[in-house]
């Protein structure tokens, strides 16, 4: 652990130096273990968690690694103590990626909550080809994650909060709705991040504006390499995909949402 | 088994030759293949691959996992390929020098037998371990290794339609495991595991509903490992079939324990999850061990517990 900040209310960010770093994909995720955390091993909380690959940097001794997260429990609570120079277990990358967008395709980033951090990666590779928009969305201003990094791309960018503290007032799925009007099906594509809600109801803005929509799932997961079979997510056909294997990212119209916990 | 101080690892385990007693436990190691990115299979004694039923299964809905104090629960409800895709499509992408162990589990007897006679003839198949015990299955009503007249014909039946190695994976859910051990034996078991996870229920109480979408789940892990170890020495004591222990092992250290307590191998289970790489972690740390013991085989270890007379 190289650096461990706190940036207000629930919000962290980690810089992790791992060795041996292979690359990765954007939607890819890594398993931490806050247990692992010192030179005595903790067995509680015994999990991993599964965290997005915020960003990764090079430096004189080799590859960074940055995670975005938020102090919402037990595990988290543990991470957000750990101090620079510990330990922290680490598995990945792992999942699958993100399908990039056709060529004539507009790329909207709807995200939301830790979301926001597993879209930040997929933003940095589409700027180059430009015709992106980033729309994201939190409670407050101060749970926004990661906002001047993606000011810093340059890309277009909207916020949407609830308590209209930061941007526009109101949810972000609304800045979606009036991103896509007036535009024709087949040059849009949604990619989508967040809460099940917000997930959802970009799910059905595409399928009233007839767009692809992706959306890259979050669940609780004891491995994340496909073996514990816990963070099953049910399908509209009636069978399960692995969030980790099969996902995280999924074509929303495959998703029975009402099946989601 | 190299340098000054040799240390023969090799262990029988009923019929099953493993050149090390670290296998991994059903349901946390997927069909082998998911951990070869992680760990040299070959290094392990071997590995029982994720329990097999008759027609693929695609498991219970989620949430399927929770978390506990040192532990976790499941109920994924045996999710599987099938048997027969197990011998066609995961079998032949195992490396040969591996020891492979098929986990059967069924809702009916007929059934278990038919899924044990289509491995009978399945060379790669060291052994079979029979799983009586997955605590999650609302077909099947009670747990075949709750009652002991269940389980004996259980035994009897898949015995007669097997030649393999046969392992018996024991329910801890019962008061008293050492009569389910002897059962197992009477009935020409050649080898008993345990202890599968435990009964649990972990509760939300802010919407009043359980973790998990089926209510109940087993508890694994650290959690669970002295339960384990106590049970380990009762059947121990009990039978004279090997016994391969199961329950929260992390480490060298934690086999070492499940040795002493009369286990001849030991399976690592959750902690497989957290470290894919663990198992490798407790060959070294038990050969390790059995040096500090002074031991030339790590069999001798076996059972040498100095438990106070009761």
């Amino acid at each position: 652990m190289v650096q461990n900040l706190h940036e207000g209310g629930a919000n962290h960010r980690l810089t992790l130096r791992v060795p041996g770093w292979p690359g990765f994909e954007p939607g890819q995720f890594v398993m931490l273990s806050a247990g692992a955390c010192g030179s005595v091993p903790r067995t509680d909380p015994l999990l991993p968690r599964p965290m997005a690959v915020y960003r990764t940097r090079q430096d004189a001794q080799g590859t960074l690694v940055d995670v975005l997260y938020k102090r919402t429990g037990r595990g988290t609570a543990l991470l957000a103590e750990a101090l620079p120079g510990q330990q922290v277990g680490l598995v990945g990358p792992l999942g699958r990626c993100f399908e990039l967008p056709g060529s004539a395709e507009r790329a909207l980033l709807v995200a939301g909550g830790t979301g926001i951090a597993s879209v930040y990666e997929l933003a940095a590779r589409l700027m180059p080809r430009g015709d992106l928009c980033v729309l994201l969305g939190a409670a407050t201003a101060q749970d926004l994650m990661g906002v001047e990094d993606f000011a810093a791309l340059g890309v277009e960018l909207q916020i949407a909060t609830d308590d209209g503290s930061r941007g526009f007032l109101g949810q972000v799925t609304r800045l979606l709705e009036a991103a896509l009007a007036g535009r024709e099906p087949g040059t849009s594509r949604i990619y989508s991040c967040g809460p099940t809600g917000m997930m959802r109801r970009c799910a059905e803005i595409a399928v009233l504006r007839d767009v692809p929509c992706i959306v890259s799932l979050e669940n609780h997961m004891a491995c994340g390499f496909g073996v514990c079979l816990g963070c099953a997510a049910p399908l509209s056909d009636g069978s399960y995909a692995l969030v980790c294997r099969d996902g995280p990212p999924f074509d929303a119209s495959t998703i029975a949402w009402q099946g989601l916990p | 088994m190299s340098g000054s101080n040799a240390l023969d690892t090799r262990v029988d385990l009923g019929g099953i030759r493993l050149r090390n007693p670290v296998l991994t436990a059903s349901g946390t190691f997927g069909y082998g293949t998911e951990f070869a990115p992680f760990l040299d299979l070959t290094r392990i004694g071997g590995f029982v691959a994720k329990s097999l039923t008759l027609e693929p299964r695609i498991g219970n809905p989620p949430p399927r996992i929770a978390e506990a104090p040192s532990g976790m629960l499941n109920a994924i409800s045996l999710e599987n390929v099938g048997v027969d895709a197990f011998i066609r499509t995961k079998l032949p992408a195992i490396p040969a020098e591996v020891v492979v162990i098929a986990s059967v589990f069924e809702t009916e007897i007929e059934r278990y037998v038919e899924v044990c006679k289509r491995l009978d003839g399945v060379d790669r198949v060291a052994g079979l371990e029979l799983n009586a015990s997955c605590p999650h299955v609302k077909s099947g009503g009670i747990e075949f290794g709750q009652s002991p007249t269940v389980l004996a014909e259980l035994v009897r039946a898949v015995r007669s339609a097997t030649r393999k190695p046969l392992l018996v994976k024991l329910s801890p859910n019962v008061t008293h495991i050492a009569e389910m051990a002897r059962v197992c034996e009477g009935e020409g078991a050649d080898a008993i595991a345990l202890i599968n996870s435990v009964q649990a229920l972990e509760v939300d109480v802010e919407t009043c509903r359980p973790l998990l979408a089926n209510g109940l789940g087993g508890l694994s892990g650290p959690a669970i490992r002295p339960i384990a170890l106590r049970m380990v020495w009762q059947a121990s004591q009990a039978v004279s079939i090997p016994i391969c222990g199961i329950g929260g092992i992390d480490n060298g250290e934690d086999a070492a324990k499940f040795l002493l307590c009369g286990a001849t191998a030991v399976q690592v289970g959750t902690r497989n999850y957290l470290d894919p790489a663990a198992a490798l972690g407790v060959v070294e740390g038990l050969e390790a061990w059995g040096r500090r013991q002074g031991a030339k085989r790590l069999v001798d270890l076996v059972g040498t517990l100095e438990m106070p007379k009761s």
